[in-house]
């Protein structure tokens, strides 16, 4: 608290700060103007990443799911299907070379004109400086229209000289290629026009900016990246809506509206999936929650063992487990239970050749078998919170039972117990509230032909759906209803926590 | 008498001299159970590495005979060796140590800077902006809209897919902001005094001084990249250059009996290797590889493990 309000006071100091002069009324008027050159800014570097922004898609033979940040970055990206059309002649590599440095043009454009933007946001000096590169960028973009115009009009030539129009498809985008030409002329405009509402800054001017845009420009790549891996896979969302497959475009004519949804509820092929993939994923969810009390005891009897050094030694080892991936489980899981893993090898040696089962492959009790692993592999790792919180349990309450005739195990009931109950209420409600998410990986390696059927949990089952049969509506389907029963499970949780202990968990 | 008992207790608490104690049968038969308990499971924690470990550092002839249940027989290296006409294996390993190394380094730039920026409240929306990268962790839109954003992003079949997504982590940025938040203001305000940055703190104070919990997200965060599989799985699957260690590891494990799958056709001697190793020796050497670099940091891990522990806790 102290820290940030006596930063507030330093930030207004003389000592650090020059105080910028009044804003004259030409200057008001030209933070009007900033926010549409911002919003310019901001929408441009977005529509880089949309495939349907793409004004470089200039022949019909573009995958049409490449945006123009693709093409700019990999000329393979955009010749992925021109293979015979080059050979053939029916178009010359040079203009595609062309057409992905154009695009690299237009993405270095936004990005001179991000930086424009962000530099927007300093002192009088710094704005004008910052109005020269957004012009510089207006005018890279106004090039780079021009450019793509003149590409156009090769691929066409070629493509009429090699008479493969009906090939090459040659298409001028011409609304989006618009659009790009109205934010060249927005940044030029703003940028002029702006310069001459802004007082000149003073000879002794630095280059400034007030700390809370400083600050935030700091933390801006980070939103940035967050946005882009966080919350821009909402907006696959939509394919939930569509019939689609790899390669389609969405579009009016493939627009299903919730016919994935009421498959899932209506086709007796999905439904029986479904009652399957649920009994599975509930099942194992159910067993973990259930079970989920035995690192406590792990770590209430282990702490019962007064021998420092075995008790690090097993603290050690039976963490292990935890840090190493599911594959290398497997791999494990393979040494010791296969044909030829140590238990088959064991019994022969002992009691003579023939025996040869492989434990993996049967499809017994999959269900307590996968709790098992799990449990040997988390079991100490999860033991490690409650061992701390042991640690500092107040000694004195031991002392007073033994004082009142308490043993060993009335003392772990009546006060090691309760004193970890809150700990294990917070992953016990954290558990329940991702009783829909118990990953693929672990049922992933572990299935074969055998057991398949009761491993298919619903992590597992929207992958084998959505990226191995490529039914991806139908997946995404799944995983929204999914998110969206999670976060309200969490929330259930959440307010369970607030309205039993007071406290939230999230 | 009773002050007596507790007073030798309480001498002896977390010690390692039990003598003075006078143990009941019960105590006896209980801590033989307790003991034998741990012991037993401590032992199913350690064996299957070291079985794995003593058939491939055996002769393979043995192995392939299954001779080696116990005690390494016919010591050799040759395993090893041989381990060059794999397919691949090399690259994959390559590729493994470059993600886990980039992937975790940018990780913990980045989470430290964020870590350190969402503390200051001058920042414009500081409370937005953090609520923004927190809630993150709560949601997430699934696995297939994921997958179709990647590919739309253009992160398909590249290394990059490895590392960018993973460089703002919401949980590590917490941790960095908890921590910094107990360094003493007065550090921060002096260099303000004298005219010090925001990155000139950040860089001279806050990073030298946060270096603990650096080290912590560091280690988890790099043995997280080096167990991580979905990513080379769903979103490389057409780049087998580009195929993480524990990818391959996953497919010699599927790939059976096929030596053929698994040794790369470009050794002309592919018949001799044929005879030393069979699929069940390159799978234990391929995991030995694949757990040597988890072990090697592992006892540096430990006394990361109480920060480390919010981390599990939170993440449920």
């Amino acid at each position: 608290m102290a820290k940030n309000s006596t930063a507030d006071l330093l930030m207004g100091s003389p000592v650090v700060r020059r105080k910028e002069a009044e804003k004259t009324p030409s200057e008001r008027i030209a933070d009007k103007i900033y926010w549409l050159l911002r919003a310019a800014v901001v929408a441009n570097v977005v529509m880089l990443f949309f495939p349907y922004f793409n004004p470089a898609r200039l022949s019909g033979m573009i995958n049409r799911n490449l945006s123009l940040f693709s093409c700019g970055v990999s000329y393979q990206s955009i010749v992925s299907n021109f293979g015979r059309a080059f050979r053939q002649g029916w178009v010359t590599e040079g203009t595609f070379h062309a057409l992905n440095l154009c695009a690299a043009l237009i993405i270095l454009a936004v990005v001179v004109a991000a930086a424009g933007g962000c530099m927007s946001l300093g002192n009088r000096k710094m704005k004008k400086a910052g109005l020269v590169v957004t012009l510089i960028s207006g005018l890279m973009e106004l090039g780079a229209y021009f450019w793509l115009r003149q590409i156009y009009v090769a691929i066409v030539n070629e493509a009429t000289a090699s008479n493969r129009m009906k090939n090459v498809e040659p298409l001028y985008p011409v609304g989006i290629n618009t659009l790009y030409l109205v934010l060249a002329i927005i940044y030029i405009v703003c940028a002029v026009g702006i310069f001459f509402l802004i007082p000149a800054p003073e000879k002794s001017d630095r280059f400034d900016m007030e700390p809370k845009f400083q600050l935030f420009l700091m933390m801006l790549p980070i939103i940035a990246l967050a946005f882009v891996f966080s919350y821009l896979p909402l907006y696959g969302w939509r394919y939930a809506f569509y019939d689609y497959k790899a390669g389609d475009v969405l579009s009016s004519e493939n627009y299903v509206g919730f016919k994935w949804f009421t498959q899932l509820l209506q086709n007796s092929a999905t439904k029986r999936d479904i009652v399957t993939v649920l009994k599975n994923t509930l099942a194992m969810s159910g067993l973990g929650i259930i079970t989920s009390w035995i690192p406590m005891a792990f770590a209430i009897f282990l702490s019962e063992i007064k021998n420092m050094r075995f008790r690090r030694f097993v603290q050690t080892f039976t963490t292990i487990p935890n840090f190493i991936s599911w594959v290398l489980v497997y791999a494990i899981a393979l040494a010791i239970f296969s044909t030829d893993g140590f238990i088959n090898t064991m019994l022969n040696s002992l009691y003579g050749a023939g025996h040869s089962t492989n434990y993996l492959m049967s499809a017994d009790h999959m269900w307590l078998k996968m709790l098992a692993w799990g449990l040997w592999k988390g079991v100490g790792w999860s033991a490690i919170i409650y061992v701390a919180a042991i640690s500092g349990i107040d000694q004195g309450l031991y002392e007073a039972a033994t004082v009142d005739g308490a043993g060993r195990f009335a003392k772990m009931w009546y006060i090691t117990v309760p004193e970890l109950i809150p700990t294990y209420c917070v992953l016990l409600l954290m558990s329940i509230a991702n009783i829909l998410s118990n990953g693929m990986e672990q049922y992933m390696v572990f299935s074969n032909s055998m057991n398949r059927e009761s491993l298919q949990v619903l992590d597992l089952y929207v992958y084998n759906l959505g990226i191995n049969s490529g039914l991806i509506p139908l997946s995404t389907v799944i995983g929204m209803v999914k998110s969206v029963v999670s976060v309200i499970l969490l929330f259930v949780a959440n307010s369970v926590s607030k309205a039993i202990r007071g406290e939230s968990i999230v | 008498m009773a002050e007596i008992t507790l007073k030798k207790k309480h001498e002896t608490e977390g010690g390692e001299n039990k003598s003075h104690i006078k143990l009941t049968t019960g105590d006896i038969i209980f801590n033989i159970i307790n003991y034998a308990f741990f012991f037993i499971f401590t032992f199913t924690c350690i064996f299957p590495f070291y079985y794995i470990f003593i058939n491939t550092i055996s002769d393979p002839t043995l192995v392939t005979r299954g001779a080696i249940t116990l005690i390494p027989k016919g010591l050799t290296l040759s395993n090893y060796k041989q381990m060059g006409a794999v397919n691949d294996l090399w690259n994959s390993v390559l590729i493994t140590f470059l993600r886990t190394f980039l992937g975790t380094a940018l990780m913990v730039v980045v989470s430290s800077l964020a870590g350190y920026l969402v503390t200051k409240r001058e920042m414009w929306h500081r409370q937005f902006w953090y609520r923004f990268l927190v809630i993150t962790m709560y949601f997430n839109a699934g696995l297939i809209p994921w997958y179709l954003n990647m590919s739309m992003l253009g992160l398909t079949n590249t290394f990059a897919a490895y590392i960018i997504p993973g460089i703002v982590s919401p949980y590590n940025i917490i941790l960095v902001k908890t921590y910094v938040e107990s360094i003493p203001a007065e550090i921060e305000e002096s260099a303000f005094m004298d005219g010090a940055s925001y990155w000139t703190i950040y860089r001279k104070i806050i990073w030298p001084l946060s270096k603990p919990i650096l080290a912590t997200i560091a280690i988890f965060g790099a043995v997280g990249q080096w167990n991580s599989f979905q990513d080379s799985l769903i979103l490389n699957a057409n780049s087998p250059e580009l195929y993480t260690l524990q990818h391959r590891l996953y497919i010699y494990l599927n790939s059976s009996s096929n030596l053929g799958a698994i040794m790369s056709s470009s050794t002309t001697d592919v018949g001799n290797l044929a005879t030393s190793l069979n699929t069940k020796i390159i799978q234990y050497t391929i995991s030995m590889v694949t757990i040597i670099p988890i072990l090697c940091v592992y006892p540096f891990m430990q006394r990361y493990f109480e920060k480390g522990l919010m981390l599990g806790a939170v993440k449920g």
